[in-house]
């Protein structure tokens, strides 16, 4: 449906990003309810709205190149030459033999070791590849192949390879190809054929890599770069729609960065939101136990009738709002609507609490329908949010907001005053 | 790709279990493969090995009675195939020419051979030859008191980096070199 609004909405971000500094209050709430689909430019507005791209326009191309940069020297560093020191100095020819008791090897116990270091990487590698590889199953995207594999400069023999191959490697567990070779009776040679696994997935060529598996670098590069966190699963669920939205850019030139630039963006997100992805922060103030309570706080709030009902019922707000909190509603919609939600989530200033006020709205609207139910049907309900529909939602999602500012009375200067 | 080249423990007949020290570094979770030169004797030693990992290729040694490994195997690994064979087989045991005519025969890049008991590795015309040695150390008809060894592989693309571990006293003596194969 096209109309009159939507345009005059079209024109205006254009407008807005064809300044020479764009003005990121104008931009957010502008974008808050949605940016338009036809003109490809919310990549451009989410790299804005998280950070990632400076103001000014004069500098965009600097920090790019500097970040992307960066992201290719971390990649060198983590993942293509992790523990190639385990040759004495003094060694000329690696083909002869040295004795290295007091250096690095594989079986070292030592857990400071390189090679330690490694073992324990590739268990969270492990665990990022099982959840990288089912990002997104009813989407065939993420199984495909990347146009732009990332390259190695080149290894000492020549070959180049994709650098996915690194990370295939260090986990394999597949069995190896054999031959038994059997003497028969008459003193003939016969070769049997070793067990063949096929593969459960859609196998790519050695110069192929597909999209999950640059997904699950860059998960891999944020556990390597900020150990005190690693990777916690939900996080696949917050970069794929980042990443997707990246590498259909229309700009050829942004679809080649797609990776270094999710990257960044992803982090400037879990900068925000970490707090939610760390154990023993759960109870503190930024951790997911008070959003919860907060949530059902803003639900006695709005809407008391329904909340006792959830407390007669005992539905937990840990039953259904965890997953909605953890991964920003990422796993309640589809794809196209969780990037509209997203849209609107970015463009908060006051960044995530229009996400409790959002899931105040998704319980608000089906409220009769909890009225009515049991438990299990509740939870049914809640655990498959049937409404699609992401503008009703933000529409109430923005009433509850003003309704709460009105009470306060503190309604100006607040990005939200917009006609729902 | 890590591979372990392990052989000949002759448990419980010569030997009373593999020493303490290797038993410390052989953990699961590291290794991806094992190839083993036989004699393990015993499916206690067998299940031992599955225990560090899922993958175990066996041959059969002169002492394995009553299984059903295959007398010789070749797995590939990568660019690399890789021959698998007790030994026992080849006479002169552990001698350079009969080891290179087997090789030659299953036309592999890595021959591994066990049953002498002395950890061996030499590179004959582009070819690589590995035995392992024995791991528990235990006596043979060549040598009476041999150091217990095995050996690791790291597989990679176009080289082989040879672990060798060997326990010399108390003491685990580590070593390391490369294997090239030739473009």
């Amino acid at each position: 449906m096209e109309t009159a609004a939507a345009r005059s909405r079209r024109d205006e971000l254009s407008a807005i990003l064809q300044q020479e500094v764009v003005s990121l209050d104008q931009l957010r709430s502008c974008c808050f309810h949605g940016v338009p689909d036809e003109l490809g430019l919310r990549p451009l507005c989410w790299k804005l709205l998280l950070n990632y791209l400076p103001e000014k326009k004069s500098k965009w191309e600097s920090a790019l190149v500097q970040q992307r940069n960066l992201y290719r020297v971390w990649t060198e560093e983590f993942i293509i030459s992790p523990g190639k020191q385990d040759l004495p100095e003094d060694a000329v020819d690696s083909s002869s033999r040295h004795d290295i008791t007091c250096d690095d090897h594989p079986l070292n116990p030592n857990p400071q070791s390189t090679w330690s270091t490694y073992f324990k990487d590739n268990e969270v590698l492990v665990q990022i590849d099982k959840d990288a590889r089912r990002l997104y199953p009813d989407m065939c995207f993420f199984q495909r192949s990347t146009e732009f594999p990332l390259r190695t400069a080149g290894s000492d023999d020549g070959t180049k390879m994709v650098a996915a191959e690194y990370l295939r490697r260090r986990i394999d567990q597949c069995v190896l190809k054999s031959n038994a070779i059997v003497k028969n009776r008459s003193g003939g040679w016969n070769i049997s054929g070793g067990a063949k696994r096929a593969t459960q997935y859609l196998n790519l060529s050695g110069t192929e890599e597909a999209h999950w598996e640059v997904v699950e670098r860059m998960l891999f590069l944020y556990a390597k770069l900020n150990p005190g966190q690693s990777y916690v699963q939900g996080m696949n669920e917050i970069i794929g729609p980042l990443y997707f939205t990246f590498s259909t850019d229309k700009d050829k030139t942004y679809r080649e960065h797609a990776e270094a630039d999710t990257f960044f963006c992803f982090t400037n997100l879990m900068a925000e939101i970490r707090d939610r992805f760390i154990k023993h922060l759960d109870d503190s103030s930024s951790g997911i136990i008070s959003s919860m309570n907060r949530l059902m706080g803003m639900l006695k709030e709005a809407d008391e009738v329904l909340w006792k009902r959830l407390m007669e019922l005992d539905v937990k707000p840990q039953y259904f709002s965890f997953r909605w909190l953890m991964v920003l509603l990422s796993q309640e919609f589809a794809l196209p609507e969780v990037l509209h939600l997203w849209d609107a989530l970015f463009s908060d200033a006051h960044r995530f609490d229009l996400l409790l006020d959002i899931c105040v709205a998704m319980l608000i609207l089906i409220r009769d329908q909890l009225l009515d139910g049991d438990f299990a049907a509740t939870m049914k309900l809640l655990q498959n949010y049937p409404i699609s529909d992401v503008d009703q939602i933000l529409c109430k999602a923005v009433q509850l907001r003003r309704r709460v500012l009105d009470n306060l009375e503190q309604l100006p200067e607040h990005p939200l005053e917009l006609t729902p | 790709m890590l591979v372990l080249v392990i052989g000949d423990f002759h448990i419980p007949f010569r030997s009373s279990g593999l020493p303490a020290q290797f038993k410390k570094l052989l953990v699961p979770g590291k290794i991806q493969h094992i190839l083993c030169t036989g004699n393990l004797c015993t499916k206690e030693t067998l299940d031992y090995l599955r225990s560090i990992a899922g993958d175990v290729h066996v041959v059969r040694g002169d002492f394995d009675e009553g299984y059903t490994f295959p007398e010789q195997k070749v797995v590939t690994v990568g660019q690399f195939r890789i021959g698998l064979c007790h030994g026992h087989q080849v006479v002169p045991w552990g001698d350079g020419e009969s080891l290179g005519s087997l090789q030659r025969q299953l036309d592999v890049d890595v021959l591994i051979t066990g049953h002498t008991h002395q950890f061996e590795s030499f590179n004959r015309d582009g070819k690589l030859f590995l035995n392992p040695g024995s791991a528990t150390g235990s006596w043979t008809g060549l040598k009476t008191e041999p150091a217990p060894s095995f050996a690791l592989l790291d597989i990679q693309s176009t080289n082989i980096v040879i672990y060798i571990y060997q326990l010399l006293g108390d003491e685990v003596k580590v070593e390391r070199e490369e294997f090239r194969k030739p473009a």
